[in-house]
């Protein structure tokens, strides 16, 4: 046998033994912290639009402290919020390891940014809509959910495609924890082993995921638009 | 209907509004005139609650609208249209359910929705458009749209936010038309701000003109531009260049005697010559008005002005602003 056909032998291999595994933990962190911060980070985006200084009803106090908290837990490292809040972690899913454990830091991590690019979103939509929509008689609530987020749908579809690419890139130190899951994977064996077919094959596989999510989100976003 | 008495509007330290009085009549279509940064939009604005007000008076519908709470400026709301210079539709609805939209909004049954939207599409000449996509019409089918949105809630009053600005003279002169017709048709109030003078000749009865947040001149409109106001006048400039000697007389033409000959009898009747400097019907509404500038001899002065005031005529003497005499 060829040595290139060698090398493919054991990448066949590896695909088969060491990726399954890890590629649903990844998928697993990701999918249900993209949702939760999402949810998290929707209802933050809201309030923020409503209160802002230019919102429909501002509340300058809540705002403040909202847009800091979203910049200070913006700013921490992924890695230390993740030992940072062990602490909650475990109170929240009764232990601080293993995917699970890990899907609490990510969703911490994630909602501020969900936020923060959700509320851009939403204050896009052409004022002069909102504007006839008070005109009207709709309250702040209809505008927000009937008019504003849909309006805005295209671009929040597209957003939450750029937020689900981070998670799988966060989602990556989910090993600190035992979270396992492919960044993990490439981490043991291709930087602490120097396993190179191992981490070639995880990063084939993290490259695909995050193919995958991009075209999911720009078809979703051309079918809206 | 609106009544605004010693109206006062500050943004911070600047004035925007000064003692603003007007009296908008069940029926009327009110124009608002000036020029951008007149403050216009914000006049119109308060009228709705759409902006806060710190002095004086605002009664829309017997109802003072700064004591109004939330529910309050929602129902009032829901008596006034409103239609916007960019049309303000939702993009991702199709003309069909941006019509629907405020009726959704207030919760109405879906078989009422249905056959209103269906009447309005009807109405404002659009409906085998109805499940068009909104990006896809001109922009004289988008502001019909808008007035149909507006209407859906049976309001009784219209406002119009340079509802034609965004549009071409042959459009501007038929969302007008759809206008009128709506005002005759429904009864319904129409006050409309637009910076576009032709806009109010053609439907307004009353107008105000705004000046820097000051009511600059008030009334009928026929009788304003019968005999302008200087700030009128600002607003409407003379294109032409007169002829430096002698004296330019303009004369307005009322409505029963536009068509009379009565420049040429003039003429006749005095035994005189003079000049024409240029001149203009217009159409106010359902009846042409017009005015003639014409170019007397000094000594001929005296005699002519007698005749006009004997004719009954509205004159006045214009000046060359370039070369005052």
């Amino acid at each position: 046998m060829s040595n290139i056909q060698a090398d493919l032998h054991a990448l066949y291999d590896i695909m088969v033994t060491r990726i399954p595994g890890p590629t649903l933990e990844t998928l697993y962190m990701v999918a249900v912290s993209t949702l939760l911060s999402l949810v998290l980070g929707m209802i933050l985006a809201m309030v923020m639009v409503l209160t802002g200084p230019k919102g429909l009803r501002p509340i300058a106090p809540l705002y403040v402290v909202l847009d800091i908290t979203v910049n200070v837990l913006r700013s921490f490292p992924f890695i230390i919020l993740i030992i940072a809040i062990i602490p909650f972690t475990r109170w929240v899913v009764g232990t601080s390891i293993g995917s699970t454990a890990t899907i609490v830091p990510l969703t911490i991590a994630a909602a501020p940014f969900v936020a923060r690019i959700m509320e851009a979103s939403l204050l896009e939509v052409d004022s002069g809509v909102v504007e006839a929509a008070k005109s009207f008689g709709a309250g702040n609530f209809q505008i927000i959910t009937q008019v504003m987020l849909k309006e805005a749908m295209p671009a929040i579809v597209l957003n939450v495609a750029v937020v689900a690419i981070n998670l799988v890139g966060y989602s990556a130190m989910a090993g600190a924890v035992g979270g396992g899951g492919l960044g993990d994977l490439a981490i043991m064996y291709g930087y602490n082993r120097y396993e190179m077919d191992t981490m070639l094959a995880a990063i084939i596989v993290l490259v695909l995921m995050v193919q995958g999510i991009q075209m999911l989100g720009n078809f979703f976003y051309r079918i809206l638009k | 209907m609106i009544r605004i008495e010693g109206l006062n509007k500050r943004f911070g330290d600047h004035q925007v509004l000064t003692d603003i009085n007007l009296h908008v009549e069940q029926g009327d279509i009110f124009g608002i005139v000036g020029h951008s940064g007149a403050g216009k939009t914000t006049l119109l604005h308060c009228l709705n609650g759409l902006e806060s007000y710190e002095e004086g008076s605002v009664k829309v519908m017997g109802q003072e609208v700064r004591d109004l709470d939330d529910k309050g400026i929602k129902l009032l709301r829901r008596n006034m249209g409103m239609i916007f210079q960019h049309f303000s539709l939702m993009n991702r609805k199709n003309v069909w359910k941006n019509v629907a939209f405020p009726m959704e909004i207030w919760h109405m049954p879906k078989n009422q929705i249905r056959e209103r939207v269906d009447e309005l599409l009807e109405l404002v000449g659009l409906p085998e458009k109805s499940h068009e996509r909104v990006g896809n019409l001109s922009g004289g089918q988008k502001q019909r749209v808008g007035i149909a949105r507006a209407l859906a809630l049976n309001p009784r009053i219209l406002l119009c936010d340079e509802a034609t600005s965004a549009l071409d003279p042959r459009t501007t002169i038929s969302i007008l038309e759809l206008l009128d017709d709506i005002n005759k048709k429904l009864g319904l109030t129409i006050v409309l701000i637009t910076h576009q003078m032709e806009v109010i000749k053609m439907i307004c009865n009353k107008t105000v003109l705004l000046d820097q947040g000051v009511i600059a001149a008030s009334g009928e409109t026929e009788a304003q531009f019968l005999s302008p106001s200087p700030a009128l006048q600002r607003l409407v400039q003379d294109e032409y260049a007169f002829i430096p000697d002698g004296v330019n007389i303009r004369l307005k033409f009322p409505r029963h005697i536009a068509k009379d000959a009565i420049i040429t009898r003039m003429a006749t009747d005095l035994g005189i010559n003079f000049s024409i400097v240029g001149g203009r019907l217009e159409r106010y509404r359902d009846h042409v008005l017009g005015y003639l500038i014409i170019n007397v001899k000094s000594q001929d002065f005296q005699i002519v002005t007698d005749y006009l005031r004997n004719n009954e005529l509205f004159w006045e003497t214009v000046q060359d602003e370039q070369h005052p005499s």
